[in-house]
């Protein structure tokens, strides 16, 4: 941390200027992933709310493509996989709080409350459980979120006190 | 908002909790609803099998008197919406609405189109098959079994020989009843899940919250105030009587109150001796 990495175009940056440039750099990767975490909740809300009108806007699945597909798993099954991994969901965002691992930042819990809504959707039993998944949802990806909130702000209050203080040395 | 410990302790931890209780909550009243819907449909299955054995035996002599009063009867139970027998063409022979009797019935309406979807009728049916949901013209919730009337033995080889041996399919009842009941159940059960999870939801995050309070905030505020003590008054006196983790912390506190006391008197000490040496 305290070495100058390469110049981009090879040339070796100065010690503190190099420094300088690498903490703005976590700064941005930190805020980056801050924004990550805030566009899937943006997406599962977006996806939540297709949902609430039973995916109107899509078009009818003909027969074939349904035969396709196969049969629908059973309504019960996708309540069963829906309870674990919210459960799951929770212990492991928990668990990670606890033990202040890196936090998710990508669109994993958004992608799979998506498929539940989908399989739901296939069922024909999403207006029974849409609310089940939603509730799910928020407080599996609230938790998530808070949680890289809370990391990437101690994170960055870090690495802005480092740049301060590398800035008011160098004046 | 999460500035302080209190709140970034317990808030998550409650909004989870909340949203995977409610989430819960939701998919048992599903499943309490679907079983109780399944019930339901077995045992109007089992009532229209009832009537068709009522009514064989005035089928088999053709008494067409007895089989109207008997659908009558059973029409005029509380729970029952409507309940008619129509034949293999779809025209209605007896019903307790006495306007439907010889009038055809829609084969394209729900109920109907279970067999007739395709272009060749369907046989057999189970029981979940046979079974619709819909409103009715009086603005009910009716649950209704179209339950098919086959052709056996006994029929094709009875003195009248009205029927051949090759018709499989005589007629169909199709009985009615009222969901209101079920309605009333699932509301009550809706109204007592709210109240149940509600408690468990205050019990769970004031249980939280109290013990987080007890064990933890206050021995900690406690601390802060001892420590922000104005420089002038004494350290000595009011240490926070604390236990667990925090007793560790208070150890520290104490152990560094010492060592500043021994600096303290160090300090004075050295102040003192040059002082001495320099009165005449």
């Amino acid at each position: 941390m305290s070495q100058a990495g390469p110049h981009p175009d090879g040339q070796q940056m100065p010690g503190r200027e190099g420094l300088q440039q690498r903490v703005e750099i976590r700064i941005r990767r930190l805020e980056r992933g801050l924004l990550a975490g805030l566009w899937s909740m943006v997406l599962f809300l977006l996806v939540s709310f297709g949902a609430y009108e039973n995916f109107s806007f899509l078009p009818e699945l003909s027969e074939d493509f349904r035969r396709m597909l196969g049969a629908p798993p059973p309504s019960e099954m996708i309540s069963l996989a829906l309870v674990i991994y919210a459960f799951s969901g929770i212990v492991g965002t928990l668990a990670r709080m606890s033990r202040n691992i890196k936090p998710f930042r990508g669109l994993m819990h958004a992608s799979f409350f998506t498929a539940f809504y989908v399989f739901y959707y296939l069922s024909g039993v999403l207006s029974d459980n849409f609310w089940a998944v939603l509730f799910a949802g928020l407080s599996v990806m609230g938790l998530e979120n808070y949680y890289l909130w809370a990391h990437s702000n101690e994170a960055l209050q870090k690495e802005r006190e480092i740049l301060e203080g590398l800035r008011s040395g160098g004046e | 908002m999460f500035s302080s410990i209190n709140s970034r302790a317990i808030v998550p931890v409650a909004c989870a909790v909340t949203g995977f209780v409610i989430a819960c909550c939701v998919l048992l009243y599903t499943f309490v609803k679907s079983d109780l819907i399944t019930g339901e449909i077995h045992h109007a299955a089992d009532l229209a099998d009832t009537v068709i054995k009522s009514t064989r035996y005035a089928m088999l002599h053709d008494d067409r008197e007895t089989l109207s009063q008997i659908i009558n009867n059973i029409g005029d139970q509380n729970q029952v919406e409507h309940v008619r027998i129509f034949n293999k063409k779809g025209l209605i022979m007896f019903s307790r609405d006495g306007s439907e009797v010889d009038n055809f019935i829609n084969k394209t309406a729900a109920g109907c189109n279970e067999c007739h979807a395709e272009s060749k009728p369907k046989r057999k049916l189970g029981a979940m098959e046979q079974a619709r949901q819909f409103t009715n013209q009086d603005g009910h919730d009716v649950l209704a079994i179209t339950a098919p009337i086959y052709n056996e033995p006994e029929c094709f080889n009875a003195a009248c020989h009205f029927h051949d041996a090759g018709q499989s399919l005589l007629g169909t009842l199709d009985i009615g009843v009222s969901q209101a009941p079920l309605k009333k159940t699932l509301t009550q059960l809706k109204g007592r899940m709210i109240m149940f999870s509600g408690m468990v939801l205050v019990l769970t995050v004031g249980a939280v919250c109290a013990l987080l309070y007890r064990q933890v905030f206050l021995p900690i505020r406690q601390l802060v105030d001892f420590t922000e003590k104005a420089p002038g008054d004494s350290l000595d006196s009011d240490f926070p009587e604390v236990s667990g983790e925090v007793a560790r912390l208070a150890n520290a506190f104490k152990q560094m109150k010492a060592r500043v006391n021994e600096l303290e008197e160090h300090q004075a000490k050295s102040r003192e001796v040059p002082t001495k040496e320099t009165t005449p």
